[in-house]
């Protein structure tokens, strides 16, 4: 190859500076005499050209490169009007892009329980949009069948990550730190709580605040121990996050010494005992102030309710209950007058998500926070009540409305209909937009049907309605192509 | 001329767009007096105006007709129509054709009577014939001399300083070569001015490119004495066109052809389509179709369909390029696309056919039991571990498409690498 060599030199430079090359007289080439040296080089570049292009080689390729064949799949491809509709979906979707995504995974679905799968032409559009829409990528199994597994692995092999592990872990970034923490708390709670445990000396006062943090995914009792060691951290933002985590368990060590500060400063007085009297908490000694109690400030006066407020979140909610020896919902009814205390008590009974308070609490307070705190069927009877009570603020009704699990009951479906198709329901209907088609059942879509139907001039809210109904009217075109 | 599928409907429509909206309309509620025969569809369709617009498609040529002031061609009420038509949900039959579609066919069917009497009785004069024939080789022949001193001029200075040059420069040569009636030349020089960035091997590329341009020089100096074949070869590199006239009476080769793959591209000035077929007897041809951007290329045929249709070749060696001389009629789906070949045998078909025409820079193959491997841009294997590269090639669809399982495909080989257009999966002929 030094011949070409010496060509693509002597052409890069130019031959003004540099002659070509003599021809290869191996390959029998006999060139006319008399060439300038700009022709002999042209002539050998299309020589050369030629050459190439006549001896073309292929390159030998191990067949350990060549990914395992996939297995065949077991299920039948879905087909004619199911197979057209997911096509429509994925390359030409007739509807906004938030309900093309939730009708996908309903397709997906719907042809997973009748044991149908993805045709495979169709994968790669398919799983390129599950790699951005976790809503999509819920639902691939096992629809997309072998062949898409199959796809699948190939395409994680391109792209390795693999998890950290525990040596590696005291190496990484703070934020990346508490990240991998945080996954295995959801996995493993003592596992991650065990190699904080192992590093924690080594940690810097922020690292340790916010690995700390971590434990408040699924907190348990098992937890107290690292949380009451954390108390007489030298770093005042790690006692804080302990104390905070610690206001969530009740029985432990903290709470009942919170309860004996709690008990001798309330009482039930009046001769029918109808009435709580709360005394406020006098100057905090030093092991309430390792409790987490505020100490003095250096000037101006003590913040003697923000005391209290402490030690009510700390104690557990029995003292109430004890001192004044009646069940929740009457002790509640006796805080009536005293709002702070009670803000404070819905605060603590959220956060530790005890039912029989949060149900009391419902009784005197419709706070939407301990919505969230009941189990479905009851929240949706309770957020049902609630709508149609008052005229709620739509930006408080619109959280736990989104957190409902979907669809919702027919009760409730017409409850937040009634509220949007109302005269200032259109910014409910703007917050709920992405929500709301699937969250409707299917026996709501006449509802909204007849409510487009009506005249409106407000655009937004009209563009969810007619979401709304399309979805439905989509949905019901996917049921019957699977039937 | 049988029904359209709703597949050769979408692939009618000029953008996404238009598709979308037509989709919207593809319902019968606007639609009214709507019918068909054998050549053409027609209907009205109630837009916002007072008078509904007048749509009229010949199926046969295809040709679109509305009375909407869309620039786009076909329109979105001629897709919507189609779309109806070809799931059979309106304009099924109709013993006569509507007034305003009746009149388009005729109108349409006297131009082609006068254009093609034009072509027909107009007097030949052949002095005046050989006199522009004559101004056009001397424009050629100064066109070719002065792009033979270019390329002198172009290795004097060095590949190296021809990098540094703007693109401006390039684009220069090209319109010289343009004004000598040379455009095949100055599509090639004008594409070089980008590859020599967009490339990591551009001095090679350039000059095998460059010594490639000398030759045809070379070749175009001793065209007297080159065979017919090899003079329609060159005529083709330097982008000397073949009038369709000349082509359609020379032969009528006869089918069914068998469609073993299409390509369309876009250069952002011209669609071009090629798609390549097999007759009956083992000819390979190609039948390109241009169309400009704002414009519809003829309708693709599907990879794998059989066609009932005579074909008539453009002079020159190889496979050659040629054009449907009659309707095209679809007479079903072939189950394979016979029998493939290994990679070696490709590559060698390829050295001859380079040997033959040194011109041509894409050759037809049809690789049998070949696996796709997911390496970089892709490789394909055969079963005695050779491989070749992929190009163009939608990986993963592929991939999904074949399993990483053997299968018959057919491509075209390019410079050592393979356009995949089709594959045999299963008995049937799939695009990925």
């Amino acid at each position: 190859m030094t011949w070409l060599t010496d060509l693509r030199t002597a052409a890069l430079v130019g031959t003004a500076r540099h002659p070509a090359p003599p021809p290869p007289l191996e390959l029998g080439v006999r060139p006319p005499e008399g060439l300038s040296t700009e022709e002999s080089l042209l002539d050998q570049a299309a020589l050369a050209d030629a050459v190439i292009r006549t001896t073309r080689r292929s390159t030998p390729l191990d067949a350990a490169n060549l990914p395992e064949p996939a297995r065949s799949d077991d299920a039948p491809e879905a087909s004619g009007e199911a197979a057209r509709l997911l096509d429509l979906l994925l390359t030409q979707p007739p509807v906004g892009l938030e309900l093309r995504n939730q009708l996908v995974a309903d397709w997906l679905q719907l042809a997973g329980s009748s044991g149908r799968r993805v045709p495979h032409r169709l994968l790669p559009l398919l799983l390129s949009l599950a790699g951005t829409k976790p809503g999509v990528a819920a639902h691939l199994h096992p629809a997309i069948g072998t062949r898409g597994s199959w796809l699948q692995e190939l395409r994680a092999g391109d792209s390795t990550s693999e998890a950290a592990t525990e040596t590696e872990w005291a190496e990484l970034k703070s934020a990346d730190a508490t990240a991998q923490l945080e996954k295995l708390r959801r996995t493993d709670p003592a596992a991650a709580r065990e190699q904080l445990d192992m590093h924690w000396d080594a940690l810097g006062a922020r690292e340790r605040a916010a690995h700390l943090a971590t434990l408040s995914i699924n907190l348990q009792t098992d937890d107290e121990d690292v949380l009451e060691r954390a108390l007489d951290d030298k770093a005042k933002s790690v006692r804080e996050v302990a104390a905070s985590l610690l206001d969530r368990l009740p029985s432990s060590a903290r709470a009942s010494r919170m309860a004996g500060r709690l008990s001798p400063l309330v009482r039930v007085k009046g001769v029918l005992r109808k009435q709580f009297e709360i005394d406020l908490p006098s100057e905090p000694d030093a092991a309430a102030l390792r409790d987490g109690i505020p100490p003095d400030p250096r000037t101006g006066e003590p913040d003697r309710l923000g005391r209290l407020d402490a030690i009510v979140r700390g104690a557990p909610l029995d003292v109430w209950t004890t001192t004044a020896g009646r069940s929740p919902a009457t002790t509640v009814t006796l805080l009536k007058g005293e709002t702070r205390v009670l803000e404070t008590l819905l605060a603590t009974a959220v956060l530790r998500a005890d039912l029989d308070w949060v149900r009391a609490l419902l009784d005197v307070r419709t706070d939407l926070r301990l919505l969230k705190v009941l189990p479905p069927a009851e929240r949706e009877e309770t957020l049902v009540r609630h709508i149609r009570t008052g005229a709620p603020n739509p930006f408080a009704l619109a959280a736990p409305l989104r957190d409902m699990p979907r669809p919702w009951g027919s009760s409730l479906a017409d409850a937040v209909l009634e509220q949007i198709s109302a005269k200032n329901g259109g910014q409910l209907a703007a917050l709920l937009a992405d929500i709301l088609p699937a969250a409707l059942p299917p026996e709501a879509a006449g509802h909204c049907r007849r409510l487009l139907e009506g005249s409106d001039d407000d655009a937004g809210r009209r563009r969810v309605l007619r979401d709304a109904v399309q979805y439905q009217s989509f949905r019901q075109s996917l049921t019957e192509a699977f039937q | 001329m049988g029904r359209w599928s709703e597949e050769r409907v979408v692939n009618a429509a000029p953008d996404a767009s238009s598709l979308t909206a037509a989709r919207k309309l593809a319902n019968p509620g606007p639609w009214s007096d709507t019918g068909s025969n054998d050549v053409l569809v027609w209907g009205k369709c109630q837009g916002s105006g007072k008078t509904p617009y007048q749509v009229s498609v010949d199926t046969a040529a295809p040709a679109y007709r509305c009375s909407c002031p869309s620039r786009k061609f076909p329109c979105k009420h001629a897709l919507a129509l189609l779309l109806l038509w070809s799931r059979g949900e309106a304009a099924d039959g109709g013993e006569e054709a509507a007034g305003f579609a009746r009149e388009w066919a005729q109108q349409r069917a006297e131009r082609a009577t006068v254009r093609e009497r034009r072509q027909t009785e107009q007097p030949v004069d052949p002095a005046a014939q050989a006199k522009r024939l004559a101004d056009r080789m001397a424009l050629m022949d100064a066109g070719i001399e002065d792009f033979a001193r270019w390329l002198t001029d172009l290795v004097r200075a060095g590949l190296a300083s021809a990098r540094t040059q703007p693109y401006s420069w390039w684009d220069g040569v090209a319109a010289r070569l343009v004004d000598a009636q040379l455009p095949g030349l100055a599509e090639q020089v004008r594409a070089m001015g980008s590859d020599v960035h967009a490339r990591t091997d551009w001095t090679d590329h350039l000059l095998r490119r460059a010594g490639r341009w000398w030759a045809v020089t070379k070749a175009w100096r001793m065209r007297d004495t080159l065979a017919p074949d090899e003079l329609a070869d060159l005529r083709v590199a330097v982008g000397w066109a073949v009038p369709t006239a000349d082509v359609q009476g020379t032969e009528a080769l006869h089918g069914p052809w068998l469609v073993l793959g299409a390509h369309r591209s876009d250069d952002g000035r011209l669609q071009q389509q090629r798609t390549w077929l097999r007759g009956p007897d083992g000819t390979v041809v190609v039948v390109l179709d241009f169309a400009a951007q704002s414009e519809a290329l003829a309708t693709p045929q599907l990879a794998g369909a059989l066609l009932d249709a005579t074909v008539a070749r453009y002079p020159g060696s190889g496979q050659r390029r040629a054009m449907f001389t009659s309707p095209v009629d679809p007479l079903g789906m072939a189950a394979s696309l016979g029998e493939g070949g290994s990679i070696s045998q490709a590559l060698e078909a390829e050295s001859g056919a380079v040997a033959v025409s040194p011109w041509r820079d894409r050759h037809p193959v049809l690789l049998g039991g070949v696996r796709v491997c997911p390496d970089g841009n892709g490789w394909l294997r055969d079963e005695s571990g050779d491989a070749l590269p992929l190009v163009d090639a939608p990986l993963e669809s592929l991939l999904a498409l074949t399993g990483g399982h053997p299968v018959d495909l057919f491509g075209e080989l390019e410079e050592g690498s393979v356009r995949p257009l089709s594959a045999v999966v299963n008995g049937q002929v799939v695009t990925p």
